[in-house]
């Protein structure tokens, strides 16, 4: 490390002083400037304040280098968004202007950052020839005590001021100068060994190989298959739709479900299902099907067995008579009974029977086929208030949000949703409540393919549990609840 | 200069007393002795057991990432409707953190708060390591991450296509690799001076080469470190805007959207509040036990904690009055699905959450009121740990509880999250801890020259000669 190990004379660059403490190398930068002194250069282990004056450093340009990059960045990011969502591919959303300049603000803001940051860094590093990791300065021993607690001034043999003895001289005389080096050039030769510049160049050609290869590969036409590392959803082992399949007799790919055939893991009890107690075990399945067929299914549930109990009056005059407080009498089944309970709700009187001949009904179950506790009557009680109630009302009385609206609005095709608590309903069997929910009736869609068939049931018993509410008498309560009430003093 | 056993008290309020930065005596060559020795001393055992620790966490996120990555997606919680689960919550816990390095590197320095040199570089080593694992979660939450390339504005030669820039989450994949690009460089940019000390004091070959590239041949001369210190300041100047600008567009992520709970105004400064809070929480969470360890309670001084915890004390404060206001706007607004959202998050499934997040993150950050809490470092460490909780959660309600229950309750759904989850959380601090640990063992982890700069001047025999003061003058 040290300049002895040569055999050759080395060269004197410069002298070095060295100091312990920053105000003695303040004080020797100040004198060796009004010296006279320009190539001269303080080492410190952090930043002195001050010694920019003492040794007459100017200000540095990097600030001006930053905000040029800064400003390139700005343009930059507007230009690319500008380019490629106005211009190259725009995208069009909720029929928003494809270029809006607000919405581009935040990327515009990081670029510019991006830009300047690295202005900075880049600049830094230039501006103080860095990375040069070959310094004369790093062959003296004691400098490397230059980044832990000692402070170095040196001045260059080829400053204009420089004369051997002066200068050691003044050197000599500093205050708190404790030792004065010669720092001698580095005899090592400057240029790359040979081989370095070999494997070098080697190395730079193989590493242009693979993008070249890659860039052929984009441009060429090929008679193989492009390889396809990730295959994503390119390769499929799937028949597509529409076309022929070789390992089926009638060619067809789609198949179609076999008549009479349940898949594995669909089996659910017809009577969960369909709300109806199937007479034989091939209805089962019949039902089973149509209860999962699309419109187009080739056969359709209890509505179109019986159209006259429960299909929509949707094509009916009903639609056109604009005032509600015209019967619409069309748009009840027959067998209904009772006129409504509830006339005012502005809800049309019901009853009277249409011209449609009666064909029998299916074998509704009676009763809900699920064990119904608690938290059975509360699922029903949650769904009941999302599915149901806009409609009917969160008291089942027909006059949930979405009826008193249309009502208000006086939409001329709007049927009042019927009230739960008419004869109507309560003396409906639970099957038949049932199949309207899956199925629909009127105006109101089939939820079937909405809400799964357990809480379908659930809906069920909480309508007859709101039903209860009109219909109960006093024995029904439950004597612990009873005492409550009396307690409450109801 | 103090003797080496004068007890200073560091934490006196009076301002014009002010005690000095670094206390016990030392001089600029006992500081580096004290910094590189913690690289230079023999590995201690427990570096080796936290590391294990570490690399095991590590190596499950790794598995776990490999077996999302070949399995898909639906191996999270994630559903519809709640399609932004653990992932998000993470990526924006993490980003969170990382914002207290840069702000201490950044704000403290425009503000010449000169106590951040004993912490910065520890904060800003935080910062990159915060920032690696939030990254990681985006980029596996985009499902195909084979194709992750696509969220850059690459020319495209098969697709023809070009990103959306005007969807805040592309506004996320610029602020993100932006901030921590800038971080990295502003951090390595601090670093330069002191890896040029560490590899003037190595006697090991390996690690002299590995330094000399990393210090890039620095010298320390006056026109570098003029040069240098104007970088520095641009680069804080630069810094303390991107800091604030990275969590407000991580809000934008939310605030943009139309959900109850997220489309509010008061995001982008209560993430931000948020962000440096949590970043603080973790600050004091690893500075407390490595001042204890790698005995730096001479440049760590108990006033050093003190000022943390009164950050602390303010963003926690800042949060808790963003919880106030969400409530108060959603009542004053009165949109009732706002009303709802919020109302659902304190009573609703999710209560739990919320007020874990409430006590964790505006109660407990009270007790720093209390001087003795503020000088106490274990109960620091604590309360520390539960703002890390707190500010984890609070990520988890707002993500969570906005989605799961929207305006429909047709489309209402509740998130599970599955063991997967609860891994990669996990997880992701191996990550951390093994990208910290490796930063403690071999880079420098206090600002020596920055710490240097700051403290008291030796004795100099300048102000003895009256001819050389008349000189300086």
């Amino acid at each position: 490390m040290s300049q002895e190990a040569n055999n050759t004379e080395p060269k004197l660059i410069g002298l070095m002083a060295q100091f312990d403490d920053p105000d003695s190398l303040l004080a020797a930068c100040e004198k060796v400037r009004k010296a006279g002194y320009t190539k001269t250069d303080a080492y410190t282990p952090f930043p002195l304040h001050g010694i920019d004056e003492a040794l007459g450093i100017k200000p540095t340009i990097l600030p001006w280098i930053v905000l040029m990059l800064g400003i390139m960045g700005g343009f930059a990011g507007l230009g690319l968004q500008y380019i490629t969502n106005a211009d190259w591919y725009p995208f069009i959303i909720s029929a928003k202007p494809v270029w809006s300049l607000p919405a581009n603000i935040p990327v515009i803001f990081e670029l510019v950052i991006l830009h300047a940051a690295f202005a900075v860094f880049i600049g830094m590093l230039f501006l103080n020839k860095l990375p040069t990791f070959s310094n004369p300065l790093f062959r003296v021993p004691e400098f490397a005590r230059a980044t832990d607690d000692k402070f170095f001034l040196t001045i260059d043999v080829n400053d204009e001021k420089y004369k051997p003895n002066k200068t050691r001289d003044l050197l000599d005389g500093l205050i708190g100068q404790t030792d004065v080096i010669e720092v001698f050039e580095d005899p090592s030769p400057a240029e790359l060994p040979k081989i370095i510049k070999f494997v070098g160049i080697g190395v730079a050609v193989v590493a242009l190989v693979p993008p070249l290869l890659l860039w052929r590969a984009y441009y060429q036409t090929s008679t193989v298959p492009r390889i396809n590392p990730i295959r994503d959803m390119d390769v499929q082992l799937r028949g597509d739709t529409q076309t022929v399949s070789p390992v089926f007799a009638d060619g067809r790919t789609m198949r179609p479900r076999i008549p009479g055939t349940v898949a594995r893991g669909e089996w659910v009890d017809p009577i969960m299902l369909t709300g109806i107690v199937p007479e034989t075990g091939e209805q089962n399945v019949l039902f089973l099907q149509d209860e999962e067929a699309t419109e187009e299914g080739t056969k359709k549930p209890a509505e179109e067995e019986n159209p006259a109990d429960d299909k929509p009056a949707e094509e009916k005059p009903a639609d056109e008579k604009p005032e509600a407080d015209k019967p619409m009498a069309e748009a009840k089944p027959a067998q209904d009974k009772p006129a409504d309970a509830n006339p005012a709700d502005a809800k049309p009187a019901e009853g009277e029977a249409p011209a449609q001949p009666e064909e029998p009904e299916p074998n509704w179950v009676k009763i809900a086929p699920i064990n119904v506790t608690r938290a059975t009557l509360e699922r029903g009680r949650n769904r009941y208030n999302i599915y149901c109630s806009v409609c009917h009302g969160l008291a089942g009385d027909g006059d949930g949000l979405v009826s008193q609206r249309a009502l208000q609005l006086e939409q001329p095709t709007w049927i009042p949703p019927t009230n739960l608590h008419t004869d109507y309903l309560l003396t409906q069997p639970d099957g038949k409540i049932y199949n309207t929910i899956t199925h629909g009736i009127r105006k109101m869609k089939g939820y079937g393919d909405q809400i799964p068939a357990e809480d379908r049931w659930a809906i069920v018993t909480y309508v007859r549990a709101l039903q209860k509410t009109r219909t109960g008498t006093p024995e029904e309560i439950p004597a612990v609840e009873m005492k409550e009430l009396e307690i409450k003093g109801q | 200069m103090a003797t080496v056993n004068e007890v200073i008290d560091t934490t006196i309020d009076d301002p014009g007393n002010r005690t000095p930065l670094v206390i016990g005596g030392h001089d600029y060559g006992s500081i580096t002795r004290l910094v590189c020795g913690i690289n230079e001393s023999k590995t201690p055992i427990a570096w080796y057991i936290g590391m294990l620790m570490s690399l095991s966490l590590l190596g499950m996120l790794g598995a776990l990432v490999g077996y999302l990555i070949f399995t898909g997606v639906g191996v999270w919680g994630n559903n519809n409707p709640v399609y932004w689960g653990f992932p998000i919550v993470n990526f924006v816990f993490w980003v969170g953190i990382g914002h207290a390095g840069t702000l201490i590197s950044a704000i403290l320095f425009i503000f010449r708060q000169n106590w951040r040199t004993s912490i910065n570089r520890f904060a800003e080593a935080m910062t990159i390591f915060a920032v690696v694992c939030a990254g990681l979660f985006p980029a596996i939450h985009i499902g195909r991450v084979w194709v992750f390339y696509w969220l850059f504005p690459l020319p495209s030669l098969q697709l023809a296509m070009w990103p959306q820039f005007r969807s805040p989450l592309l506004w996320d994949v610029f602020a993100v690799s932006t901030y921590a690009t800038v971080s990295l460089i502003f951090w390595y940019t601090g670093m330069i001076p002191d890896l040029a000390t560490l590899r003037d004091r190595t006697n090991n070959k390996i690690l002299r080469i590995v330094y000399s590239i990393l210090s890039l041949g620095w010298t320390g001369s006056a026109r570098a470190w003029s040069r240098y210190e104007k970088a520095y300041t641009l680069f804080a100047a630069l810094a303390a805007p991107l800091v604030l600008s990275v969590h407000t567009i991580v809000s934008f992520d939310f605030a943009v959207s139309q959900l109850p709970g997220w489309h509010t105004t008061i995001f982008p400064p209560y993430f931000v509040a948020g962000a440096v809070f949590s970043g603080f929480g973790m600050v004091l969470t690893l500075m407390v036990p490595a001042r204890q360890w790698f005995g730096l309670k001479d440049v760590v001084t108990l006033r050093h904690l003190e000022n943390v915890c009164k950050i602390l004390l303010a963003t926690g404060s800042m949060v808790g009055y963003a919880y106030a206001m969400e409530f108060f706007i959603a009542w004053y607004g009165g949109n009732m699905y706002e009303g709802f959202a919020f109302i659902n998050r304190a009573f609703g499934p999710y209560w739990w959450a919320y007020w874990i997040m409430v006590s964790c993150n505006v109660i407990s950050p009270q007790l720093f009121w209390f001087k003795v809490c503020r000088t106490t470092p274990w109960l620091m460490f604590v309360i520390s740990i539960f703002v890390n909780i707190g500010m984890w959660f609070e990520r988890f309600v707002i993500t969570v509880t906005s989605l799961a229950r929207d305006f429909l309750p047709s489309s209402w759904g509740m998130f599970e999250p599955t063991p997967v989850d609860y891994g990669m959380l996990i997880g992701s601090f191996g990550l951390f801890f093994t990208l910290f640990l490796l930063f403690v063992r071999f880079g420098p982890i206090v600002a020596m020259a920055e710490v240097k700069s700051v403290m008291p001047h030796p004795h100099s025999p300048v102000h003895d000669d009256p001819q050389a003061a008349a000189d300086h003058a």
